[in-house]
């Protein structure tokens, strides 16, 4: 263990340790661009510059290792004046289209100028024009103006995601980032680089111009995209969820896929998509969620309110001693306690089935997050059914021959892409209860007797997910988006003929990133 | 026991009639002096006149167009993260042109909502939203008064439909380096 002394305060870290990590490990702030604790250290945007005892110049404090006894500030006037002078020339040939950029709030560039610049640029020339609006793939886009070449996108394709899509090309000031031969940046982790990017110069296509990121709160959150269960950060205003964001966790590191940033999707209510061209485009909502519960007797439908149609449902068991309940790997495990304890109570414990999407894949894995296993509570499920003593079953075509069926549907409908065949396997029986988040596809003229029950998504209760590897991960409650949604435990009890009770969120603080540690007032 | 002496005053002053004539006679000296010379009446025959405000009054929003007529707003949001009253509303969306990147496909002010505080014009970066000269503009029951983009930029009263111009020009403007 080494001692050492920053702003004043003393710490002791580990040997081999920088000096940047010592300040966070003291959550000191320290302006940076380049340095990310999960990438190597490139040293480029010479903004961590640090003051040691003993040393006439200043050095940069991601790339100075600790040394016993050091003294270190970042509180000096010289380093100020570092700093901004360095901001300086990194300013040279930016935009400055706050604007417009997508960054504007969270931007590392924001942030440092209001607080180490608020000078008028010395520059007599005029600003360099770098490329706009270049589409990088389906999903990125880069702005080569904004770009301040901290090479944290290069180093990620090269370290992390091992596609080595990105590089810097020409020199000097007509440095920019861009793909080898126009090759898309199509890789599992792209969107990674737009978190990653101090400024606004890639931006993702699917969170582009959607909101400003200052209307935005976030919470801690785990991902339900598949079983290796990433802790993330949703983002969330009152209309609903607008990104997902990965935090740091021993399971995940500091990335997750793209393809689990698509889960904020199944829990807004409204989804809007843009209509037309220019001049005449349209945002066009599109209702995603089930907000009350629905009864569709083939073609009529009639709309009621949750706790009605769980009461009628209650009325409606008690001459009922024979059903099927089909369980998929998305929900809690409160819920599968919940929901398993009084399935054995009331039907003894039989005719359950695990309804699986892709089994003989689940045991895919990429080498770094993706698993095939898109289920993001299979372990807990399997552990649930265990301890109740319960055996499943696997062949739906025995559901036809019972009265009522109850499905705890998919959250994320779509990783089960057998969804269509299911529905109408179900419809044979004579009643479907089908417990939902989402709409669920039903064809217009399908025959059956579906009742559909609004169920809450991952951000909307509390609980615990087991991943892969059996390690159990709690997460809280975000926002409540549906006011009808009930969680499976909910309606258990409903049914059980207990009142419920509602729990107030959490309030939390606005948006906060790496380089955004406060806020202006109004 | 005491007795607490109330001094009351005297009829002439608590008589009402006096204090009546005194008004009247005030209301008919004024009728008189506004028949003889109109011209220095205080008041105005509205809604026959108007009174001039000035130019820089604070009335009803103008979103001001470039110099091909098209909306100048780039949807940064500043005037709805300003508004007090939180009455603006905007939808951006991407435009195909890259050298305009940004543009709102609607923005909606609510007029009952608004305070007329002129924050919105503070905030704007780009000089595209102005507080017009209307001030009235009533409606009868069930008029919509949530002002769309069309209606903010290119109403009738404004140039005959073309929209407003911001003062400063766009050339001139890249000269400042903006």
């Amino acid at each position: 263990m080494l001692k050492c002394t920053i702003n004043g305060k003393e710490v002791e870290v580990n040997e081999g340790t920088s000096i940047i990590e010592a300040f966070k490990s003291l959550d000191e702030d320290i302006a940076h661009y380049c340095w990310h604790p999960g990438l190597s250290v490139a040293g480029v945007c010479r903004l961590c510059m640090v003051e040691i005892e003993g040393n006439p110049r200043l050095q940069i404090a991601c790339n100075t290792l600790v040394t016993d006894g050091m003294v270190i500030s970042n509180q000096s006037e010289m380093v100020k004046d570092a700093v901004k002078w360095g901001l300086d020339f990194h300013l040279i040939n930016h935009p400055l289209d706050c604007p417009i950029c997508d960054q504007a709030g969270e931007c590392g560039l924001q942030d440092q100028y209001m607080k180490f610049g608020q000078y008028d640029s010395e520059m007599g020339q005029q600003k360099v024009k770098k490329k706009k609006v270049v589409d990088l793939g389906d999903k990125i886009v880069l702005d080569s103006e904004r770009c301040i070449l901290c090479s944290r996108c290069v180093r990620f394709t090269e370290e992390v995601s091992k596609t080595n899509e990105l590089g810097i090309f020409n020199r000097g000031d007509h440095s920019e980032i861009g793909t080898y031969a126009g090759k898309p940046l199509n890789n599992d982790y792209a969107v990674n680089t737009v978190d990653i990017c101090p400024v606004g110069a890639l931006t993702s296509k699917d969170f582009r111009f959607r909101q400003r990121v200052w209307f935005l709160k976030d919470k801690p959150s785990v991902c339900t995209g598949c079983s290796t269960g990433c802790s993330v950060d949703v983002y969330f205003n009152q209309e609903g969820l607008w990104r997902v964001k990965p935090r740091y966790s021993e399971v995940n590191g500091y990335w997750m896929c793209d393809e689990g940033r698509k889960i904020y999707k199944s829990t807004n209510v409204m989804n809007t998509e843009f209509v037309g061209v220019r001049g005449e485009k349209k945002a066009v909502k599109v209702q995603n969620r089930l907000t009350q519960a629905i009864h569709r007797k083939d073609n009529e439908v009639d709309y009621f309110l949750t706790s009605k149609a769980l009461e009628n449902l209650r009325e409606d068991l008690k001459s009922v001693d024979k059903a099927a309940l089909v369980l998929t790997g998305q929900y809690t495990n409160e819920e599968y306690e919940a929901l398993l304890s009084y399935w054995k109570s009331q039907f003894k414990g039989e005719n359950v089935f695990h309804w699986t999407n892709h089994e003989e894949n689940w045991n895919d894995f990429d080498g770094l997050l993706i698993r095939g296993d898109k289920n993001p509570n299979t372990k807990g499920l399997q552990s649930s059914l265990e301890k109740h003593g319960i055996s499943v079953e696997k062949d739906f075509s025995k559901l036809t021959q019972l009265t009522h069926v109850f499905v705890a549907g998919p959250e994320n409908q779509w990783v089960y892409d057998d969804i269509n065949t299911k529905v109408d396997i179900f419809a044979k029986a004579q009643k479907v209860i089908w417990f939902s988040a989402g709409l669920v596809p039903v064809s217009e003229d399908l025959i059956g007797n579906f009742l559909f029950i609004p169920t809450k998504t991952f951000a909307e209760k509390s609980g615990t997910f087991v991943n892969f590897e059996g390690k159990e991960q709690s997460f809280e409650m975000v926002e409540s988006f549906v006011s009808q949604a009930l969680s499976l435990t909910e309606i258990v009890s409903v049914l059980q003929g207990d009142s419920l009770t509602w729990h107030k969120p959490e309030q939390v603080e606005r948006v906060h990133n790496e380089f955004v540690h406060e806020r202006g007032t109004m | 026991m005491s007795v607490i002496k109330v001094n009351r005053p005297k009829l002439s002053r608590t008589w009402y009639l006096p204090g009546i004539l005194s008004g009247m006679g005030f209301t008919f000296k004024t009728m008189i002096k506004n028949l003889v010379s109109q011209k220095k009446m205080p008041t105005l025959n509205y809604p026959e006149q108007k009174y001039d405000y000035s130019p820089r009054f604070k009335g009803n929003h103008v979103l001001t167009v470039k110099e091909d007529g098209d909306i100048r707003c780039t949807a940064c949001m500043l005037c709805a993260t300003a508004c007090p009253a939180d009455c603006i509303t905007i939808v951006a969306s991407e435009d195909e042109d890259p050298s305009v990147e940004k543009y709102p496909i609607n923005y909606e002010i609510d007029m009952l909502r608004c305070v007329f505080c002129g924050f919105c014009e503070e905030a704007c970066p780009v000089d595209a939203i102005r507080m017009g000269p209307e001030w009235q503009t009533p409606g009868k029951n069930g008029d919509n008064f949530v002002y769309d983009i069309k209606q903010l930029a290119y109403r009738e009263n404004l140039n005959q439909g073309q929209g407003v111009k911001s003062v400063v020009e766009d050339t001139e403007r890249h000269n400042f380096g903006i």
